[in-house]
């Protein structure tokens, strides 16, 4: 009993002190193991399914329909495969770059945004509304393409930022927790956007829920033959994640506002006005978000339509995935970019159902993210570092700063809270 | 000094089977214990007895490794090498029920109930006295069987009330009780006294001793020394995860434990060295303060604190202190009143102008205030000062100089660990203060707000925290110290306001003025004959409109 617990202990002190390398390490074999799992998986699920050409037979087991390797090497082919592939991937890493960034923003703040989707959606409008009507007044050249997507992407940003402050005006100013807010403005954001299009500034001779298609002029223009890719659109997100990086480690107003988010009280004493940080992180996001919906529109769907892929919920796991490091958040998009990109190919190509590629992007999320999990896990309990305050620290009973965040107790950094039992509890 | 070992004498015809071979053996032996964390040796070789029916008083700085000792008797931590002896047994717990097994129940400082259930719920709960084949809790029987535990150790409770209805001295007694349904016969007590009153310590020290004479063992944990006096038959006192040694509560005094705990000799006596009392540097005027719920916490103060002087702030807490430490660093608004810093009204302005001017703060609360607790000593270190010259350029930190600054902190005022990359939470309470005393002093402030800058730190850091005071009072800056600790605020201030509901009731000469007098002042009547500074002010010269209290 108490060998397997030293041994987590010391799992988790390696962990919560392991350097950059060893956690990339770390996370590579973690990928090797998800490969691993899932192609048993694929493997065995081939045995009880139907279809026309197995590609073996087991005695005493009958026909297995699934190659793993086929499987594998078809979705790093669908991901990086030709230059097509690769344009795909790349699409699909942008957006999830501004909307796993939008996350992140507010997670580093000690907020969390669910969010984004909504603001996204609302941003996409904003920004396809706005290319649509300086579409038809600018020169149809690339002069005409510098000011209409920039003027979309601003717009896109400014409605998804006010969609953002909404909720951060809501917890800093009415207590109300930005979990929830966040996620009810999504359906409210959906809902209107579906009201507006529909019977307002959509396009009414078609039955369903779009605008008309924007001009050439407000299009980026695809870098790569066979996708839609822009990589201006990517440079652009490259730029976000290293400014929002350099916000929060190296500024005054990145400081102040993960002081806000963090520990809102201490912030007040730092001679901050954290409610007013509060509001300006979640704006931020927000508008990070309704980036995302801006070059969505204008650099794959050309239109608002009904139906926005759900970029803002993958966001939110890119985000984690990256432990929340801005920087982190560009390799987390393009793991998630490929994937998709892949999965969409085994679909294609293999008799492969959807779900069960489902099922092994989820081991390679899980595999991945697990390492970083319980190094959060093990931060939070006061694992690694220099010596323990083995008197459990200061145990002020009502000064633990607890409330602030929504964590279970102030009292981390004594290892008996982990076991926070009493002597008579009989289980 | 080696702990109070009983001489071990061999045993009959065979070889020493036991550490004592005595008759009787001691409720709890604990033999050579070790216990090694990561990078950190808690407790290093400690011996430690307690003989049945005795109360046993474990002291120890913050850190000094009393709780993972008792963690380790009551089966939370598996010692790294030793041994556990109860009633003369060798006995390995692999957890607390364990240890729960063979007798031993702990009492944590935080307390493990739950609230909206009764009194006698919470007894029973996890081993219920069951009814209907054991579908159902009977609860007439739990009630009635917690009623018997009350009486026969002569508990003052209720079982049918509800644990949210009853007090913080109630509660305690309520998870002794829980204990002693469990069979307990020794019973840990972690840090017993922090949450109650003075009068409920009376009452808790009355119901140790019911227990005692019941047969019972028991051990409490403690950093007051005279608790540990008062209440125990013997104390024994760890320093560094060592046994520093054990003495009978009678040969005792607090000097010798004191300076047992910290390894010198500790002055509890405080030396005011001289210094000139200079001009007014803060002044409040007629302050009006309101709490958060709207009502009226200061009522119509003023004082003035001068520079190279102390100007201490006593009272129960509640009486008003907070809100006005929180109006004059910045953090609550005031509703009528002036404050006025080095020569210009601040009363409205923002906290921020406030500590570009000179103010430095030391909290009472330090860790919803002035640390955030999951940030690295590195980025507190820069908490307050992020928009100073020294540390940016109001756009981008210079890390480089806060680096600096954090180490210069942490060598100057012994931060341990001596790591800029620590996490707050992970410090001891007494780190933690000498840090953020570090980082305001260091500031080279001109002004001094220390609110109970010494509440749930040890005696070392007490005394240094103390000697930091006093030499700023010297340097000739001025400090206002708020405290409910009264030997504090009197041997520390120059002068000394005494707050009662809101209201500055006087403000007296710490050194001529009585502790009854102060007591009398703090439930806010005002003793007769009493030398106030009106009345001196009155005596002498003509006033200079300096320093007048109350109203």
């Amino acid at each position: 009993m108490s060998d397997w617990r030293e041994r987590a202990d010391a799992s988790l002190d390696w962990l919560v002190e392991a350097t950059a390398v060893q956690r990339i390490a770390v996370s590579s074999m973690a990928l090797v193991f998800a490969v691993l799992v899932g192609a048993v998986l694929v493997f065995v699920s081939g045995f009880v399914a139907d279809c026309p050409d197995p590609f073996i037979l087991l005695p005493g087991l009958g026909y297995g329909c699934y190659n793993p390797v086929e499987v594998y090497a078809t979705m790093v082919g669908g991901a990086f495969g030709s230059f097509a592939a690769l344009g795909r991937t790349l699409q699909e890493m942008t957006l999830l770059l501004f909307t796993g960034l939008s996350v992140a923003v507010a997670f580093r703040a000690g907020l969390f945004n669910i969010g984004t989707q909504g603001q996204m959606v609302l941003g996409a409008l904003a920004a396809a509304l706005t290319v649509l009507s300086l579409g038809e007044v600018v020169p149809e050249n690339a002069l005409g393409t510098l000011i209409v997507i920039p003027a979309g992407v601003v717009v896109g940003a400014f409605v998804g930022g006010i969609w953002g402050m909404i909720p951060g005006l809501m917890k800093a100013y009415a207590d109300a927790h930005e979990v929830i807010t966040t996620i009810m403005l999504n359906f409210v954001a959906m809902g209107i956007a579906f009201w507006l299009v529909q019977n307002h500034v959509g396009n009414l001779e078609t039955d369903s829920v779009q605008t008309h298609t924007v001009p050439e002029v407000a299009r980026l223009p695809a870098t790569i033959d066979g996708s839609r890719f822009s990589l201006y659109a990517l440079v652009g997100a490259l730029v976000a994640a290293v400014g929002i990086y350099f916000l929060y480690t190296r500024t005054v107003l990145g400081y102040e506002l993960r002081t806000s988010g963090v520990q809102e009280a201490a912030a007040e004493y730092g001679g901050v006005n954290a409610k007013r940080n509060i509001v300006t992180s979640m704006t931020l996001s927000g508008a990070l978000g309704g980036v995302a919906g801006a070059i969505y529109v204008t650099m794959v769907q050309y239109r608002w339509q009904d139906g926005i892929p759900p970029l803002g919920f993958d966001g939110i796991a890119v985000s984690i995935l990256a432990g929340n490091n801005p920087l982190g958040v560009i390799p987390a998009a393009l793991l998630f970019g490929g994937m998709k990109s892949g999965s969409v190919a085994i679909d294609l190509s293999l008799g492969v159902p959807n779900e069960l590629v489902e099922v092994l992007r989820g081991l390679i999320i899980l595999f991945i993210a697990m390492p970083e999990l319980f190094r959060m896990i093990g931060k939070r309990a006061g694992y690694g570092g220099e010596p323990v305050a083995t008197d459990g620290g200061e145990r002020d009973g009502k000064s633990a700063g607890g409330e602030v965040k929504p964590e279970p107790d102030g009292d981390g950094a004594d290892r008996s809270a982990r076991d926070g039992s009493d002597g008579g509890e009989g289980r | 000094m080696d702990g109070s070992a009983e001489t071990p004498e061999p045993g009959v015809g065979s070889e020493r089977a036991t550490p004592w071979g005595g008759e009787e053996p001691p409720a709890v032996h604990l033999e050579g214990i070790t216990k090694r964390f990561p990078g950190v040796v808690a407790n290093d070789d400690v011996d430690f007895t307690v003989d049945r029916g005795t109360i046993h008083a474990l002291v120890g700085e913050n850190g000094a490794g009393k709780t993972t000792l008792m963690n380790v008797l009551y089966g939370l931590y598996e010692p790294t090498e030793g041994t556990v002896w109860i009633d003369g047994e060798a006995r390995t717990f692999s957890d607390p029920a364990d240890a729960m097994a063979v007798g031993i129940g702990m009492i944590h400082q935080h307390f493990m109930l739950v609230d909206t259930m009764s009194v006698a719920e919470n007894v029973v709960l996890g081993d219920e006295p069951k009814k209907w084949g054991g579908l159902a809790t009977d609860t007439a029987r739990a009630v009635e069987e917690t009623r018997e535990l009350a009486e026969r150790y002569g508990f003052d409770i209720d079982p049918t009330e509800r644990i949210e209805e009853i007090s913080v001295g109630e509660q305690q007694r309520v998870e002794i009780l829980k204990t002693l349904y469990r069979g307990a016969e020794i019973l840990i007590l972690d840090e017993p006294t922090a949450v109650l009153t003075p009068q409920e310590v009376e009452v808790l020290f009355e119901v140790l001793e019911g227990l005692i004479a019941e047969g019972k063992t028991i051990i409490f944990i403690t950093h007051k020394l005279g608790e540990a006096l008062r209440a125990a038959d013997e104390i024994s006192v760890l320093r560094d995860g060592r046994l520093v040694g054990t003495v009978p509560a009678g040969e005792a005094t607090e000097e010798r434990l004191a300076s047992m705990m910290v390894g010198r000799d500790v002055i509890l006596e405080i030396e005011k060295p001289p210094s000139t009392r200079g001009s007014a540097l803060l002044r409040v005027d007629d302050l009006v303060v309101e709490d958060d719920r709207g009502v009226t916490a200061v009522d119509g103060v003023g004082f003035a604190v001068h520079t190279g002087e102390i100007f201490g702030i006593a009272g129960v807490d509640g009486n008003g202190q907070t809100e006005l430490v929180e109006a004059i660093t910045g953090l609550r608004p005031v509703e009528s009143g002036t404050i006025t810093f080095d020569g210009l009204e601040v009363t409205g302005t923002p906290r921020r102008r406030r500590i570009e001017a000179g103010m430095a703060y030391i909290a009472e609360d330090r860790q919803k205030r002035s640390l955030v607790m999951e940030y690295d000593l590195r980025r507190n270190g820069l908490l307050g000062c992020q928009r100073l010259p020294a540390f940016s350029d109001g756009w981008r930190i210079d890390w480089g100089r806060t680096d600096a600054y954090v180490e210069d902190v942490i060598t100057e005022y012994d931060v341990r660990p001596p790591n800029a990359a620590a996490i707050a939470r992970s410090l001891s309470g007494g780190n933690q203060q000498k840090f953020i005393v570090g980082r305001e002093f260091e500031r080279d402030p001109s002004l001094v707000v220390a609110a109970q800058p010494t509440r749930g730190v040890d005696i070392g850091s007490i005394e240094f925290i103390h000697d930091r005071l006093l030499e700023l009072r010297s340097d000739g800056k001025a400090i206002l110290l708020v405290s409910s600790k009264l030997d504090e605020v009197s041997q520390l201030s120059d002068r000394l306001a005494v707050m009662h509901d809101g209201e500055v009731v006087a403000v007296v000469d710490p050194e001529s003025v009585t502790e009854e007098e102060l007591g009398l002042l703090m439930a806010g009547e005002r003793p007769t004959g009493l030398d106030t500074e009106e009345a001196r002010t009155e005596r002498t010269e003509t006033p200079r409109g300096g320093g007048g209290g109350g109203r």
